[in-house]
């Protein structure tokens, strides 16, 4: 397919791609593109900073851009156990944080294709929950719901009223006995499953990464 | 060391007598030896014989798959209502009103991730990738020993276009400039007669003729016969600095721009003598009102020479025509599209300004094989009724797009240095919170 090209052009990067495909499951092709294209988004250096990503004029239009941008400085979403954030990611990190996005692949095992729901839902979990407590709490919540409307055309009161409504549905899914007293602290994860559960992921959280390597394409004899 | 250097004397003489039989005097006279055809041909031979050979080397099974973009992921092409629509059909009713759920933000998320990964605007700023290579380490990213026949064939080259090509390029823009100069001020001192006009024209025309071999530039012009006429508005796609040298070799036009010190400065000073050009101060640019106010003047006159002016306001990499600025579309007179498309095989002639300053840039032009391009002028067009200036800009922008093969982007050129304007931002936070709001009232008991 053209893995043999990559590794006859630049060996030692062969192996890290290597090393990048077990961790993240993209093949080594579309890593190679992910490597220009981190490239050409962290302006030829090693890292990128938040405001190369803000600089990405159709990415500005997004109402939901900072929640973006800050996965991919979200320690949690790096698979290892520290939490926090970082000002700059290197090119292996900016994969992690992609790979979540990959669609399940054709040969995998129903526990796979749970295990990867499950990481999808913790990620999307993970950019709601901005103060790391395990929860999603109302204020959160208003937050997002806030971003996404315009605040000139509906005004506070009304995200805040939309974000209650929305709160109160999941408590009575998830708690159906809560008296009219009691104090719901938050969307757990477990609560967020359970919300989610019907819903198909499979097309919604998933970018199609293409295997085309363009750099390497020639031009056959004649048209 | 006398004879060394009479000999060099005369090896100066000799060269100089050949450039001007052999270049100069066919471009003041505007014929052509067909020197550069067979040097053309001789180099579309050598290149596709470097790139066979690369292909065996690398042994890859041939087809043309040639893509337009550099496309990294297969994107979803359906709308803001389409998606959501399907969203809410999935998941189950709510018991309670209020129609929002976390699902909403899906739609955004992937977007964001999808824009992050492969957007329209990053890639319009850097260099085309090219699918042959043409023999310049500079358009070949992945340049690695192949052969030993090759990298001669590469050496060779590198040999013939800095040691022979290049200085004589630069002997030929010198000539070139200078005799600018001097022609233009010296058509100057003539009073107003008839003939004034015509020899500024000739002294323009030729100079730019000169400049153009000084970059082996090879020029296909089609459609003469939409040529801009006096008291219209020529607009073109903007892709270097060069651009101007090639729309004058073949018409005289009014140039619009801001008068800098030192040489260019010289240049200005003396073609304004010669026949009316439009130099503003530099604080004169800012004034929007003056500068179109002169511009309307310039116009509207219709025996002074058609401006040149370049809407997108910046240099694009020609795969692509970015938003033209209405301001040049409201000044009222006829305006000439023309679209101008470089043919990449031969030499990369993008200005990427944060990367290379101009003399850099100059001499990696100069150290290019030659310069290939296509010129298409257009018929001309006017602002219909019922069209205001932005309608009527994106419409030349259309047109120029189909015609030199260009991609036809809404986005804005000034995007290289600045940030989308809040206006724009604020569409689709509106257009989100009109469905959610809009099906909440219609919800709620």
């Amino acid at each position: 397919m053209g893995a043999s090209q990559c590794s006859q052009t630049h060996p030692q990067k062969y192996k890290q791609y290597e090393d990048f495909a077990d961790r993240t499951g993209f093949s080594l092709e579309q890593i190679n593109n992910l490597h220009k294209r981190f490239r050409q988004l962290s302006d030829n250096t090693e890292t990128i900073s938040r405001e190369n990503l803000e600089n990405i004029p159709a990415l500005a239009n997004n109402p939901l851009r900072k929640q973006i941008i800050g996965a991919f400085f979200d320690k949690r979403n790096q698979h290892e156990e520290e939490v926090g954030s970082i000002q700059e990611i290197g090119f292996q990190q900016f994969l992690m944080v992609m790979s979540h996005f990959r669609p399940p692949g054709l040969k995998m095992t129903e526990e796979e294709k749970e295990a990867m729901r499950k990481e999808k839902l913790r990620f999307l979990f993970n950019m709601h929950d901005t103060d790391n407590d395990g929860t999603i709490t109302v204020d959160e919540y208003r937050k997002v719901v806030e971003e996404l409307m315009s605040n000139n055309d509906i005004g506070q009161e009304a995200a805040k009223a939309i974000a209650d409504a929305a709160m109160l549905e999941v408590a009575s899914i998830n708690m159906p006995h809560m008296g009219p007293d009691d104090f719901y602290e938050g969307i757990t994860f477990e609560h967020f499953e359970q919300i989610l559960k019907g819903l198909e992921m499979e097309s919604r959280m998933n970018v199609r990464f293409l295997d085309v390597d363009t750099s390497t394409m020639r031009c056959g004899k004649g048209k | 060391m006398e004879d060394l250097w009479s000999m060099a004397l005369q090896g100066l003489k000799i060269w100089l007598y050949l450039l001007v039989a052999f270049i100069m005097a066919p471009a003041m006279f505007g014929f052509s030896l067909g020197i550069s055809e067979v040097y053309m041909s001789i180099l579309v031979k050598t290149l596709e014989w470097a790139t066979l050979k690369i292909q065996k080397a690398s042994r890859d099974e041939t087809t043309l798959k040639e893509s337009a973009s550099n496309g990294l992921i297969q994107r979803n092409d359906s709308s803001l209502e389409k998606e959501f629509e399907e969203l809410r059909r999935s998941r189950p009713k709510p018991p309670v009103g209020g129609d929002f759920t976390l699902s909403d933000c899906f739609y955004f998320y992937r977007g964001g991730i999808e824009s992050i990964v492969d957007d329209e605007v990053t890639q319009r700023f850097t260099s085309e990738e090219l699918v042959l290579w043409n023999l310049l380490t500079r358009t070949n990213n992945h340049f690695q020993y192949i052969s030993a026949k090759l990298t001669l064939v590469y050496g060779l080259g590198v040999i013939v276009r800095y040691c022979i090509l290049a200085p004589l390029r630069i002997t030929l823009a010198t000539i070139g400039l200078t005799w600018l100069v001097i022609g233009t001020s010296a058509v100057g001192l003539l009073p107003d007669w008839r003939i004034k006009y015509w020899l500024s024209e000739w002294v323009h025309v030729m100079c730019y003729r000169i400049c153009a071999r000084g970059l082996s530039a090879t020029i296909h012009y089609h459609n003469k016969e939409n040529r801009p006429k006096k008291g219209g508005i020529c607009v073109a796609n903007h892709t270097s600095p060069i651009d101007i040298v090639i729309l004058c070799n073949d018409g005289c036009y009014a140039m619009v721009g801001q008068i800098h010190g030192g040489l260019m400065g010289v240049v200005q000073r003396a073609m304004v003598r010669s026949c009316p050009h439009v130099w503003f101060e530099r604080a004169e640019m800012k004034d929007r009102h003056l500068v179109a106010k002169r511009l309307r003047d310039h116009v509207s006159d219709k025996t002074k020479l058609p401006i040149l002016i370049f809407p997108e306001g910046t240099c694009v990499n020609n795969t692509s025509v970015m938003m033209f600025k209405k301001g040049s579309f409201e000044l009222g007179g006829p305006i000439y599209p023309v679209a101008i498309k470089y043919d990449p095989k031969f030499g990369d002639a993008f200005w990427n300004s944060s990367k290379y300053s101009m003399v850099q840039y100059l001499l990696r032009m100069m150290t290019s094989w030659a310069l290939v391009l296509n010129v298409w002028y257009l018929p001309a067009m006017h602002q219909q009724e019922g069209e205001n200036a932005v309608q009527f800009a994106n419409r030349v922008k259309a047109a120029i797009a189909t015609q030199g093969g260009l991609v036809d982007l809404q986005w804005d050129g000034g995007l290289k240095r600045g940030k989308v304007k809040d206006s724009f931002k604020e569409q689709q936070q509106k257009q989100f919170s009109s469905m959610v709001v809009g099906d909440d009232s219609s919800n709620s008991d």
